[in-house]
């Protein structure tokens, strides 16, 4: 309940920060939204070469992207820690996280909230109600529930990953590279991964399970009972990871060894 | 009661050290040369309720790695820690509601917001009621001067205005015990004056124990009984100030400036009966005493020449405390 409070606090205090700048909100919602089109556009482009990939057809695959969008949206909002290296354990503004009452994991997620992220939500719900259109998709009263739990799988699969990198920082204060290399790895969650290699898909499954966040929840919708095994895993996937992330988390933080002053 | 207790806290950092060049940096690939660094080695210490104590050290002595231990930031290689009756990293969230903590050099502010704001957010995360806030606070914002700059964003604010914030801030839920690592560094006189004065308040009022590391020795000087001096991770001298001037300097030097020209003979027989010994200074009417003995020797001596000799200035220089800590640095503490 008291986090609940503390957030709302921080996201208000946020929108007002945000709001007083209102060109720099602006030209950034444009500037994810341009980005959001460009992929949308690449899937139009190998689809005019081809009608079907591995037994999807295009209008699945933008369903798949619409989905991917959700989580996605909710992830970038909530946990910009691709920098937290370079911003909290480099400059030290650990200490001053860790000088205050609440969770450390958790403070930093509400200081560094991006909430003109979750424009991505609206984005992806326009693609996947257009793409299911197309497919002739029925709608059934729980199907709003069934994404609800996949879309929350979802972003804490991203989360977990995305902060067990994070947490390596305490271990070794070197800079790596491999946050970029991670979104990169991520955007292959967005397609079937039936269309890779073996290899490939086992580790987009168990190792870094970013077909959780894409191709297997949208499966449900899709109506490919094939893939319903794996669909109905996405919540539980994202419970473990998201756990793992924060036990390597709490064991981190005790070997902080602060900057230097 | 004692607030903090220290026994044999230690904290060890590894770091790598690489081998030098080519075929050094393939040998550091496969095995590392590490060395471990005491940071803090084996310090026990004490402090009562209601105690302003300066920790004092120099650059690396470990004092930052004392007071992050102490404020849960970093967790102990070794010793036992118990402040306001808790192990600081064990129960991190629940004992730092019992602490405030201003680093000189890093802000708790949020950069863009106005002042009030972050006092606000602050408020909600130390979940202080309205009533404690309102009270408490008001009495902090007035002390400090800090009203008129409520309204502005932290990074408008000078310095000397930022700090006061700081200080403000990290006293909103009135916490019995406070953490200064150097508060008033690059601070102006006055602005170091009147955090001076403040602090002096807080420690009367509510009987706050205030940890205090700084540079600025006149900081010490004006608030801490107590001094625990720091060097390579070990306390050298854990006691009050005034002891340490005591046993630091033998004796005191009195400069006399005489109307005439005086004869060092004559000096010497008028002061006989003290332990004495007399230096020219830089004119011919200007001499030195070098006075072993306390304040009751020194003034007796000083009514005894003025007594035969007429004099136009007299000055007791005393050795200040910035001397006397560059001297143990130098020396070693053998003379205390």
């Amino acid at each position: 309940m008291f986090y609940f409070s503390i957030f709302f606090q921080y996201a208000s205090q946020y929108l007002k920060t945000r709001l007083t700048y209102r060109g720099d909100l602006i030209v950034e919602i444009f500037s994810d939204f341009l980005f959001q089109a460009v992929n949308l556009v690449f899937i139009l482009v190998v689809f005019g070469h081809t009608t079907l990939l591995n037994g999807w057809s295009r209008e699945e695959i933008i369903f798949i992207y619409g989905f991917f969008l959700v989580p996605y949206a909710i992830f970038s909002s909530f946990f910009n820690i691709w920098d937290f290296n370079d911003r909290y354990i480099v400059k030290g503004e650990m200490d001053r996280v860790l000088t205050r009452p609440i969770h450390s994991l958790f403070q930093i997620v509400i200081e560094r909230m991006e909430l003109e992220s979750m424009f991505g939500v609206v984005t992806g719900l326009v693609i996947m109600f257009y793409a299911g259109n197309q497919l002739g998709l029925e709608l059934s009263w729980y199907d709003p529930f069934v994404f609800l739990f996949m879309v929350i799988g979802g972003a804490f699969i991203y989360a977990g990953i995305f902060i067990s990198l994070a947490s390596i920082s305490f271990w070794s204060d070197s800079k790596t590279d491999i946050m970029p290399m991670m979104y990169n790895i991520g955007n292959y969650g967005r397609y079937p991964v039936d269309i890779y290699n073996h290899v490939i898909r086992f580790v987009l499954t168990w190792i870094l399970p970013f077909a959780f966040v894409g191709v297997y929840p949208s499966a449900f919708f899709l109506g490919r009972t094939e893939w319903y095994g794996y669909a109905f895993l996405t919540p539980v996937m994202g419970v473990i990871f998201l756990s793992i992330a924060i036990i390597l988390w709490n064991s981190g933080v005790k070997r902080y060894r602060g900057a230097g002053n | 009661m004692n607030v903090i207790e220290v026994k044999e806290l230690r904290k060890e950092f590894k770091s790598y050290s690489s081998r030098s060049g080519l075929s050094g940096a393939f040998r550091d690939l496969f095995t590392r040369n590490y060395k471990v660094l005491r940071a803090v080695d084996d310090i026990s210490l004490q402090v009562k309720q209601g105690e302003m104590v300066g920790y004092i050290g120099e650059n690396g002595a470990g004092k930052s790695t004392t007071i992050k231990m102490l404020t849960g930031i970093l967790t102990p290689t070794g010793g036992e820690v118990r402040v306001n009756g808790m192990n600081p990293h064990k129960e991190r969230e629940k004992f730092v509601q019992t602490i405030g903590v201003v680093f000189g050099q890093r802000s708790q502010l949020w950069w863009d917001i106005a002042v009030q704001e972050s006092f606000r957010l602050l408020k909600k995360v130390y979940r202080v009621s309205d009533e404690d806030y309102e009270t408490h606070m008001k009495e902090v914002i007035e002390t400090l001067e800090i009203e008129p700059l409520l309204d502005k964003p932290v990074r408008k604010l000078s310095l000397g205005q930022r700090m006061r914030c700081e200080l403000a801030a990290a006293l909103i839920h009135n916490p019995p015990l406070l953490f200064l690592d150097e508060p008033t560094i690059g601070l102006d006189v006055l602005v170091k004056m009147k955090i001076r004065e403040f602090l002096k308040k807080i420690n009367q009022k509510y009987k706050t124990t205030i940890l205090l590391t700084t540079h600025d020795l006149a900081d010490i000087e004006a608030l801490c009984d107590r001094v625990v001096l720091l060097d390579e991770g070990k306390i050298i001298y854990d006691g009050r100030l005034d002891q340490l001037q005591k046993n630091w300097v033998e004796g005191k030097e009195v400069r006399f400036e005489f109307q005439h020209p005086v004869e060092l003979g004559s000096l010497e027989m008028v002061s006989s009966q003290f332990d004495v010994k007399w230096r020219q200074g830089e004119r011919s009417h200007q001499w030195i005493a070098m006075v072993d003995g306390d304040d009751d020797t020194v003034s007796k001596l000083m009514s005894q020449v003025m007594l035969n000799h007429s004099i136009t200035d007299v000055k007791i220089n005393h050795v200040s405390t910035e001397e006397i800590i560059r001297n143990i640095y130098e020396e070693g503490m053998s003379h205390g």
